[in-house]
């Protein structure tokens, strides 16, 4: 149990350091959606802290109200790791944004049929374990989909985007992984109980060493626009000819 | 329960996943000099530049010797030594299709417009073509260079396809002095 306690009021205290940090170096202004989530974790995170001592009767309907607030609000940090990887102004963001929102909406739908359907499990079922896993999955995806993009175009990532990137998809992984076996089977409720805020403050120590210094993206240097229209009827040609070099 | 049996494992490979991109350090950006080593590549490309695939694969000289009793085993020389090259001159096609979608990308990054959907046709075009050239490599290291006649006669059809494309290519670069590499090429390939 202390050691339950001290993981729980660390979680705050950390995020307390992130915003500092954030607010000190004048991160705030650049990475604006992140901020404000990281606000909300600690308005939310304090809220559940002060509940669990001075309100004992509300708090597990407090933690899984804010849970599922927290939920929707992650989005904030895809939202902010995919602008800084592809600035607005950018070529790539122009030519990729139309499809990654597709692939994003046709993400949410899935982690709303998946979250849906768990009312056909058999045995006990947590309606918060569910939507948490179901929209967890979801956003570790959209994360690790937006920083394998970045790889696969050369783009470089900074110590801040990339420290809160990896250790936020990492969070949602294990969330994932750990609300599942929690429904699964009630004997790894003992485990989800610590490793749940324990991957939460193992981030948020991430998100620190990643502000603890003012490192973003490198611009993209871009070239003038020009076609690629050519270069894609070329590249057909060739592909066709590749082909019928086996299948004439 | 499979459901969640999948969540569990799925968390844990997306887990894993993220571990392995940390490790791997920040993806290196294409530099400049690279971009001239592509340009470079491009002009060169080694399997397009290649004009005699025809007669590499063509089989006559084999059935002229095959057809003298004597001259079996200068044959059997022969063809072996066509194989090898074979072999060299697909090994340097896939080279060249690898040197192209390399080239796509580093456009690309440098802001030239596309889409989600043309680049996943591309992998799909360039993964398919490499396929297919490791299964021409395949059928010619178990029956030899001169099975595929039909083939043959493609095959220059692939390297003149590849030629003009690295051309073209570069006429879509904006800087001068790769303009001036492209005009040069385009005037050495007419």
């Amino acid at each position: 149990m202390d050691i339950f306690v001290v993981i729980c009021v660390a979680g705050p205290v950390f995020e307390l350091g992130a915003l500092l940090l954030l607010v000190r170096n004048g991160l705030w202004r650049s990475y604006t959606s992140f901020f404000v989530y990281l606000t909300w974790l600690l308005v939310g995170n304090s809220a559940i802290l002060i509940a669990s001592v001075y309100f004992p009767g509300i708090y597990p309907t407090l933690y899984w109200h804010i849970d599922s607030i927290d939920v929707v609000l992650r989005f904030l940090v895809i939202w902010e790791v995919f602008h800084q990887i592809f600035p607005k102004t950018s070529g790539l963001n122009r030519s990729l944004s139309k499809g990654f929102g597709l692939i994003a909406f046709g993400l949410l739908a899935f982690g709303c049929a998946t979250f849906l359907i768990y009312q056909n499990y058999t045995g006990p079922r947590s309606i918060h374990l569910a939507l948490d896993r179901s929209f967890a999955f979801v956003q570790a995806l959209m994360i690790l989909g937006t920083l394998v993009a970045a790889r696969y175009y050369g783009v470089r990532c900074g110590r801040n985007i990339r420290g809160i990137a990896l250790a936020f998809g990492g969070w949602m992984s294990i969330s994932t992984a750990t609300n599942a076996m929690a429904d699964l089977t009630t004997s790894f409720i003992t485990y989800w109980y610590y490793l749940r805020p324990l991957s939460f403050v193992v981030m948020i120590a991430v998100w620190i060493w990643a502000l603890w210094i003012y490192d973003p993206n490198p611009p993209i240097v871009e070239s003038e626009p020009v076609e690629l229209g050519q270069w894609t009827e070329d590249w057909n040609r060739t592909i066709s000819a590749a082909r019928t070099i086996i299948r004439p | 329960m499979i459901n969640l049996i999948l969540f569990a494992i799925l968390g844990l490979a997306l887990f894993g996943s993220f571990i392995v991109l940390a490790l791997q350090g920040s993806p290196r950006s294409l530099p400049d000099s690279s971009a001239v080593q592509a340009v470079t590549e491009i002009i060169n490309l080694e399997g397009s530049s290649f004009s005699n695939a025809k007669r590499l694969l063509d089989d006559t000289d084999y059935q002229v010797l095959c057809s003298n009793p004597d001259l079996r085993r200068l044959a059997e020389r022969l063809r072996n030594e066509r194989r090898r090259l074979a072999l060299t001159w697909i090994s340097l096609l896939q080279n060249d299709l690898i040197t192209l979608w390399r080239f796509r990308r580093f456009l690309i990054q440098r802001g030239v417009p596309s889409n989600v959907r043309e680049e996943l046709g591309t992998l799909q075009a360039l993964v398919l073509s490499l396929v297919l050239l490791i299964f021409l490599r395949l059928s010619i290291h178990a029956v030899g260079p001169f099975a595929l006649p039909r083939a043959t006669r493609q095959a220059g059809r692939l390297v003149d396809s590849m030629s003009k494309g690295a051309a073209l290519v570069l006429g879509r670069i904006p800087t001068a002095g790769w303009a001036e590499i492209e005009r040069s090429w385009v005037k050495s390939a007419a």
